[in-house]
């Protein structure tokens, strides 16, 4: 199996402050892969190198699909990404949102365009939202939204930045039963989140993050029941406390 | 109490005089305004004291009353609206008496004879009116050089007619060569230039006007102003002033010596001038129209230009200060700064008076646009940098991680959304750039204030300055409810 998102000895500084600090990770094709870990260890950073939202250092190499994100801007089309602030655009309607890109990236017709986003709102169980402005929605839709925005491109990946974060504690379900749906039917993902359970329920894979390193990296069961590190015991014991 | 704002019958007037006269310190006050600077007649000395001949007038008239004198500055066109609205009791300003005056305010007996003159740069080759063929002619605005100037602008073929608010601007157009020549009354041209070699009366002109003293009509101080003047005329006073301001004897058969009967209007009507009819005077509204319709389509060509040049200058600073070079960026900073905190009306000045000594030439409508495109470029740069800061940073992310184009970011998503902050903030900057047109008539601009000042002069009316006021509301009223509107709707729609 070719590796989707191939990543490796990832660096990236802040000024001194060396935010990622050698990230080697090969993520396959369906895999949905979950990262935890404490804030400031560097997950949100590490996702956002893949499609370039943050640039890293030039020894590092981030591949999707096997071509180089640096060399080539239209890989990051490939990789789809929703934002823990939705980051819908608010003047245009939830459709207008959903075909803009395939329209001005991938030249669609607005035909194709607009069957291609019934389709995604379906899916996401927002179809009869079609015609509002975001503003008109809940946290919860407004991110179904942006998951079909991202979904609408045909990425070979989906990143999650902390999709939940920013949403009401009783939206929380209805996002995380639509990426466990993308999860099934064979979606990649990489998410980053502390829903502990999502991910035990979801993930092929949890890697756990801290201080800019891939510190422990198994099956959901390996890292939350039997980690092998201090450090990822600490974590897990107080993530799970409550 | 000397008002005759008191013996107004309208209401609205009346409550507007008590309201100015509660101020006054005591009933013996008589309120003089003048329009100092106008030498000799009413002038600052060097101790910043006024004195002229007509201030000496007035102060002894008022002493023969057993009264005080109050000196107010009033520029000459504002006069006539001054005495009328009981702002003051007395004008003095070597005001003409003229029939169309008359119809409007009281004048005492005139005490000094005069004419028009024409007063050129000494290096010029103009000798006579003859000269001044397609030339620029510089007049005081509303005075009877005005109005005799404007009546004979065809006989002698003047190519311009720039008005201005007093001699010293005037006389500085002349001898930076902005104006031709200036034709304004003789006596106080002789005096000014008494000290000043490169400025030349080349011509005489006649027209057998005099002058005198205004009130409002109806006003019983007329009357007993009148019999004090007489008794000045008569006891030699009027006559001393001549020798004390102009170093000669007034000729024998001239108002400063004989004793001669109030003008009165010939028109018919009662000599009291009610509310309407001083500050809303349909028949001045209709004479003063066209003039007024000029000066608005002055005041709207100004101000469009100024806004257009405005937007592309702020855009430009806008977008230097946010992502140019450090050096650039500190530029466009220093220049917002530096334009924010400088007196449109300061900058103005500068602008019109300061090139022509470095030899570049402005024409008034142009120092004008500079200015106001100069200050409203630095605002329209804070407000789109505003704009385009005010669109979150995840926008932006989200159009990457999109694969969206540099430019279809921009079209679609970052400018649809800055473009709906910055429109009220820059429609209230319009707002601002429209009003402070009026502030071009200093420059001898004829604006939609400046030719409602020269109207209200004319015909010693304030009604052109209210028609004016109504003009100012009806651009700017709809523009100013435009902006609560979009506010309104953009606050709503972003209200996530």
């Amino acid at each position: 199996m070719t590796a989707i998102v191939s990543i490796k000895n990832l660096h990236k500084h802040f000024g001194s402050f060396e935010a990622l600090a050698g990230i080697d990770l090969n993520i396959k094709k369906g895999e949905v892969v979950c990262i935890v870990g404490p804030s400031g260890s560097g997950k949100s950073t590490l996702i956002r190198c893949i499609n370039q939202l943050e640039a890293f250092d030039d020894s590092s190499k981030v591949k999707i699909s096997g071509v180089d994100v640096r060399q080539d801007e239209t890989a990051r089309a490939e990789v789809g990404m929703v934002f823990q602030s939705f980051n819908l655009f608010p003047h245009i309607t939830i459709r207008q949102n959903i075909v803009l890109a395939p329209m001005r990236v991938q030249q669609l017709s607005e035909q194709k365009a607009n069957a291609i986003a019934d389709e995604l709102m379906r899916r996401v169980g927002i179809e009869s939202q079609a015609d509002k402005f975001p503003r008109q929605l809940s946290g919860g839709q407004q991110q179904r939204v942006a998951i079909a925005r991202a979904l609408a491109m045909g990425p070979q990946v989906m990143l999650f930045d902390e999709p939940t974060s920013a949403l009401d504690p009783e939206m929380v379900g209805e996002v995380l039963d639509v990426m466990r749906d993308l999860a099934v039917s064979g979606v990649t993902m990489m998410v980053v989140t502390h829903e502990m359970g999502f991910a035990r329920q979801v993930a092929d894979r949890v890697i756990f993050m801290d201080a800019g390193k891939i510190v422990e990296a198994g099956a959901p069961d390996k890292i939350f029941d039997n980690p092998e590190h201090q450090r990822t015991r600490d974590f897990v014991n107080a993530v799970l406390q409550y | 109490m000397y008002s005759s704002a008191l013996k107004l019958r309208d209401t609205a007037a009346y409550i507007l005089a008590l309201l100015l006269l509660s101020g006054f310190a005591s009933a013996a006050e008589i309120n003089v305004g003048a329009n100092v600077g106008n030498v000799p007649w009413e002038f600052q000395d060097a101790e910043g004291d006024y004195v002229g001949f007509e201030i000496d007038l007035v102060k002894e008239v008022a002493a023969k009353l057993d009264a005080s004198v109050e000196i107010v500055n009033i520029p000459f066109s504002g006069l006539f609206s001054a005495v009328q609205s009981g702002r003051i009791d007395i004008a003095i300003s070597s005001i003409t008496v003229t029939d169309r005056r008359l119809e409007s305010v009281a004048f005492v007996q005139p005490y000094y004879d005069s004419a028009q003159s024409l007063t050129v740069d000494s290096q010029s080759d103009i000798a006579s009116l003859d000269g001044m063929r397609d030339k620029v002619v510089a007049v005081d605005t509303g005075s009877t050089g005005d109005i005799w100037t404007t009546a004979n602008t065809s006989r002698y073929d003047f190519a311009e007619i720039r008005r201005f608010e007093g001699i010293v601007p005037a006389m500085l157009d002349v001898q930076s060569g902005r104006v031709d020549g200036y034709i304004s009354d003789i006596p106080g041209l002789e005096y000014f230039i008494r000290d000043k070699p490169y400025f030349t009366v080349v011509q005489r002109i006649e027209t057998g006007e005099r002058y005198s003293m205004i009130l409002a009509r109806g006003n019983p101080l007329a009357d007993q102003v009148n019999d004090v003047i007489s008794e000045l005329k008569r006891s030699g006073f009027v006559a001393q002033l001549h020798r004390k301001w102009f170093g000669s004897e007034p000729l024998p058969d001239s108002s400063t010596v004989s004793v001669i009967d109030r003008p009165l209007s010939t028109s018919v009507g009662g000599t009291d001038a009610g509310f309407v009819q001083t500050f809303l005077n349909w028949e001045v509204l209709l004479n003063s129209y066209p003039l007024l319709l000029s000066g608005l389509s002055v005041t709207l060509m100004l101000g469009a230009i100024s806004i257009a040049f405005g937007l592309i200058l702020g855009l430009f600073v806008a977008l230097v200060r946010m992502y140019g070079m450090r050096s650039a960026s500190i530029a466009a900073k220093v220049y917002i700064d530096i334009f924010r905190s400088i007196p449109i009306l300061v900058l103005l000045i500068v602008v019109y008076y300061a090139p022509p000594f470095a030899g570049i030439e402005l024409s008034a409508f142009t120092a004008a646009a500079v200015a106001l495109s100069l200050v409203s470029g630095a605002y329209t740069a804070e407000i789109f940098r505003a704009g385009i800061e005010a669109v979150p940073s995840g926008q932006f992310e989200a159009c990457r991680a999109l694969g969206l184009s540099y430019r279809h970011t921009m079209t679609d998503v970052i400018l649809p959304q800055g473009i709906r902050v910055v429109i009220p903030p820059l429609t209230n900057n319009c707002i601002n750039v429209i009003k402070d047109t009026a502030l071009a008539s200093v420059v001898a601009m004829p604006d939609l204030l400046k030719q409602a000042n020269q109207a209200q002069a004319l015909e010693a009316n304030p009604t052109p300055l209210i028609v004016a006021a109504v003009m100012y509301i009806a651009l700017l009223w709809p523009l100013v409810i435009m902006v609560s509107r979009l506010e309104k709707r953009f606050r709503q729609e972003f209200s996530q």
